[in-house]
Order: structure tokens, then sequence, then C-alpha cells
């Protein structure tokens, strides 16, 4: 990799992009300003690994949740769903095949099995507690994709899950797990994998994705 | 790579431009805008103000031109003098428009000026913004011919949609930020939607499925928005479009500064072609010497 390719891989700021919900995904005008000085900076003087960390702000943002364990309203046993009973991820996960996002299953899809499945376990009561005041939990996002970023679960899984024959049902798992860590041996899903630009690069390039930056950021 | 993607595709439609052909396209999103059917209404200005998260900047600091319009309303008068002794703040008749917006050129002014490559041309012939690439210096405003390009100078997220105005913005889209260029996009987000779907069902994308916010809303269907490419390369891009049989109708070819046109009856013209930028917007309207 040449140094410009370096500079241009995106390991450095993303200068005031605002999401609806209001936070600020970037930095202020003067730190654009300063993340172009020192670019040029850089393009003058050969290129070292540490240069770009001298940038404010120089590293994607990793979300709210990255490596922690999540406060989820009920804790979640994904070990349970999908490694000792397993149920493949797109059983709950529905939306996955079909739209941007995965989906978080209604609770109408809990209690399809719960009402009568566990229906003894705290963490169910939980659920059937939810499920009789008619309120949802409040699940929280773990992977949570900054707002510039267009990545839709369906091509993805198109590509590596239905053209994909050869590929047998139990293995569909570890298809998610590449980017969504290992969740069949948590409970609580945690976001383990950085899920940055370079992360999506080697797999694009590794696989002959789409290298249009328009492809991807919006 | 986008460095690399400016660096080659610059040279390589220079060089294409005198052989008669252009960049290694997948489609070449144009269009056509009929300036005997466009009646002023605005309606597209106001359609691409919901579609594109536009902020509403008000009245002093539109004044102060900063106002975010992608698409505008341009207006001319036949008679600009009154007369004497007449005032009025408009004329009664005479009125001409022009609706603007990015001309998507295919040599864009505003890319190889670009210090850390957020604007580039994408294999869909359109003149690509990288909102979170960008970092204002703001030169590709200063080298567009047409000022189609629109600078953030401030924060206009509180100010623009008050709770619980931020609900009506579109997820499909960012909100620009303090100190990023912005610019009209063709509503890339719904090409995006479009040939991914397209894709998902593998098939090619049809002539008409994708139609930007200001097409969709024309009430005299004054514009017409599809893939050019076939005109230059047939069996690549949308076949058949009815933006491509308009170019062709009425003469204008791509990559070309002049059009030689015999016939007074054909009225595509372009804005500026002059200056050789080639943009991929044709406007209807017979050139008139005043």
């Amino acid at each position: 990799m040449s140094s410009t390719q370096r500079l241009f891989s995106g390991r450095w700021s993303f200068p005031g992009v605002r999401n609806p919900a209001g936070r600020r995904a970037g930095l202020p005008f003067a730190a654009g300003f300063l993340a172009l000085v020192t670019a040029l900076f850089v393009l003058c003087v050969p290129f070292t690994a540490t240069a770009g960390s001298t940038v404010p702000n120089a590293v994607p943002p990793e979300g709210t949740y990255a490596g922690k364990d999540v406060p989820q309203p009920i804790e979640f046993p994904h070990d349970i769903h999908a490694k000792i009973n397993g149920i493949n991820c797109m059983y709950c996960h529905t939306y996955a095949r079909r739209s941007k996002v995965a989906g978080i299953p209604p609770t109408s899809k809990c209690m399809g099995c719960h009402s009568v499945i566990a229906t003894d376990r705290p963490r169910i009561k939980q659920l059937t507690e939810y499920w009789e005041k008619r309120e949802p939990p409040h699940w929280l996002k773990v992977h949570d994709m900054p707002d510039f970023v267009h990545f839709t679960h369906e091509k993805h899984l198109k590509r590596f899950v239905f053209d994909n024959p050869n590929l047998p049902v139990e293995q569909v798992s570890e298809v998610c797990a590449f980017c969504h860590g290992d969740v069949k041996n948590m409970t609580v899903a945690k976001k383990e994998k950085p899920l940055t630009m370079g992360f999506c690069r080697r797999c694009h390039e590794a696989n002959n994705g789409p290298f249009d930056c328009w492809k991807c950021h919006k | 790579m986008s460095l690399e993607n400016i660096l080659t595709n610059w040279s390589k439609y220079r060089k294409g431009a005198e052989e008669g052909g252009f960049h290694d396209y997948e489609h070449m999103w144009g269009r056509v805008i009929d300036l005997n059917k466009c009646t002023g209404c605005s309606a597209c200005v106001v359609a691409c103000y919901a579609e594109n998260n536009l902020a509403v900047v008000g009245k002093d600091r539109f004044a102060d031109g900063h106002a975010m319009h992608w698409l505008r309303i341009e207006r001319y008068w036949d008679e600009p003098d009154l007369g004497e002794g007449r005032v009025a703040e408009f004329q009664h008749h005479g009125a001409s428009f022009l609706p603007m917006h990015c001309q998507q050129c295919n040599a864009a002014t505003c890319e190889p000026v670009c210090p850390v490559a957020a604007t580039y041309h994408t294999p869909d012939g359109l003149n690509a913004q990288v909102y979170n690439r960008c970092i204002g210096s703001r030169y590709c405003s200063n080298n567009c011919p047409y000022r189609l390009r629109y600078f953030n100078f401030f924060s206009y997220y509180e100010s623009s949609w008050p709770a619980p105005l931020h609900m009506q913005l579109n997820p499909d889209l960012t909100v620009r930020d303090k100190g990023v260029m912005e610019k009209c996009t063709f509503c890339v987000q719904r090409i995006r939607a479009v040939k991914d779907k397209a894709k998902m069902q593998d098939r090619k994308v049809l002539d008409g499925e994708v139609q930007p916010a200001c097409v969709q809303t024309c009430p005299t269907s004054a514009m017409t928005f599809g893939d050019i490419l076939d005109m230059h390369s047939p069996g690549k891009g949308v076949e058949n479009t009815q933006a491509a049989a308009l170019w062709r109708k009425h003469q204008v070819e791509l990559g070309k500064a002049k059009q030689v046109k015999q016939d007074p009856e054909l009225r595509g013209y372009r804005v500026l072609e002059g200056l050789n930028t080639d943009p991929k917007v044709l406007f209807l309207e017979r050139v008139r010497e005043v």
C-alpha cells in the first residue's frame, strides 16, 4: 500500500457529519482545517504509520458499546438460542434477508415460543411482564453504523448465503459472525469487531466488492 | 483509491473525449429539462428541500448568499427596463425560468481541485460529494462555473429542524454540519435503492425506474431523467431511455464544446458548454439572440 493510499484509507477525521438524532459524528470545522494542514504536511514528508494519530478525533467513531457489556432490558441469551438449540439467526432477525437492517424481533415472536417454553425462568417472566403490559422492551442498538455509511444486510446475505448453495445451513451463523463476532457464545450480544472502513475494505478487497466511495458513503 | 480514481478518470476522460469515448461507465445518468413546459412554480425546489434534508437558512442568511438550495429557479426578464415612471417589484409578463442544479459535468471542474478527493466521478457518471471526507476548503465551489455548490457556513441543525421537525429528516442521507460542501446528487439515494432492488431481482434497471424528487414532483413533467449512456455505448446501461431519445432528437452531443445544428426547430442546449465542462443536463429552449 502506497503512502497516498494509506492516507485515503479512512484512518482519519470525519468532519462535520451529523446524524438526524443530533449527535455530532465528527469534529468542528476548525479541527477539519487542522486535518487539512496535517494532510498536506503528511503529503510532504515520508509517511509513517503514527503520523495520522496526531490529528484529534482521527479514529473512526466506534459507537457507544464497543467491547463493553450492554445493559439490555432483558439479558437475552444468544448462546441458549443459537448454540444449544441451534436456531438460525434469521429466524428472529428476519429482516436481514429482505432489507437494509437485520431488525429486532417483535415481542410476539418471542411469545410464539415462550408462552409455552421455559415459562418459569426469571428472564421469561420478565418478558411475559412486558407482553402483558403491551410494552416492547427498549432494546439497545449494539452494532450502530455511523450515519454517513450505507450498509445493506440484504445484499451481503445474497452474496454470501443465498448465492452460495454449497453453504450448509448450520454454517450461516458463521457468515453473520464475520462482522458481528461470535454471538453464539455470548449471552447479550457485544460489539467485538471494529466495523471501521478498513474492516469493510479488507473484505471488499478479498471478495471483489465494490470500491466506489458512493456505494457506501451517503 | 479515490485519488487514483480522479487522476485516471480525468486523463481518461480527456483522452476519451478526443477519441469520442467516455469513462468506463456503468450508467450515465442525465436529464432533459423542457423550458417551454416549465412554469417556474418551484415545486421541484420544495421537493428537493424535503428529500435531501436541505437546511432552511432564513431571510438574512439567504441575502448573504448562504442559501442551501441544491435546485434553484433562476429568473430572467425579457425586458429588464420597466419604462419611465413605472415602479413595480415584478413585471407582469416576460419572465423566463431556468431550473439550475448540479450539471453533473463529465469533465467536472470541481473534481481535480479537491485536496482530499472528496469529490470525484462515480462509475454511474455522477459527480459525487463524500461529506465525511470533505474538509471544507471550498476550492470546488470556487471552481464551479455554475455556482451550484453550497457550503455550510453555519450549523443549521437546531435552527432549521427544531423538534419535532427533525423527525421529517430523510434517513437515507446525512444531515450536513458546519464546514461541509454539498450539492445536487441526482438523488443518489434513490438511484442506489433502485440499483439494489434490480440486483436483488437479477435484472437490469428499467427506464423511468429512477426518479429524483424534482422529476417526480414536476406538475408539468418538464423534466425527464434517465440513463444516457446508451447513446454512445449501445448495449451498456439502460437501453432506449426517454432521456437518451430526447438528446438524440435534439442532436445534442456529449463531449463537444459547440453543437452544430441547422434545423431551427431543434431546441436543445447546455449551459456554458463552451467551457468544455460537458454537462449532462440538456435544456430545451431555442437559443435566442436578443
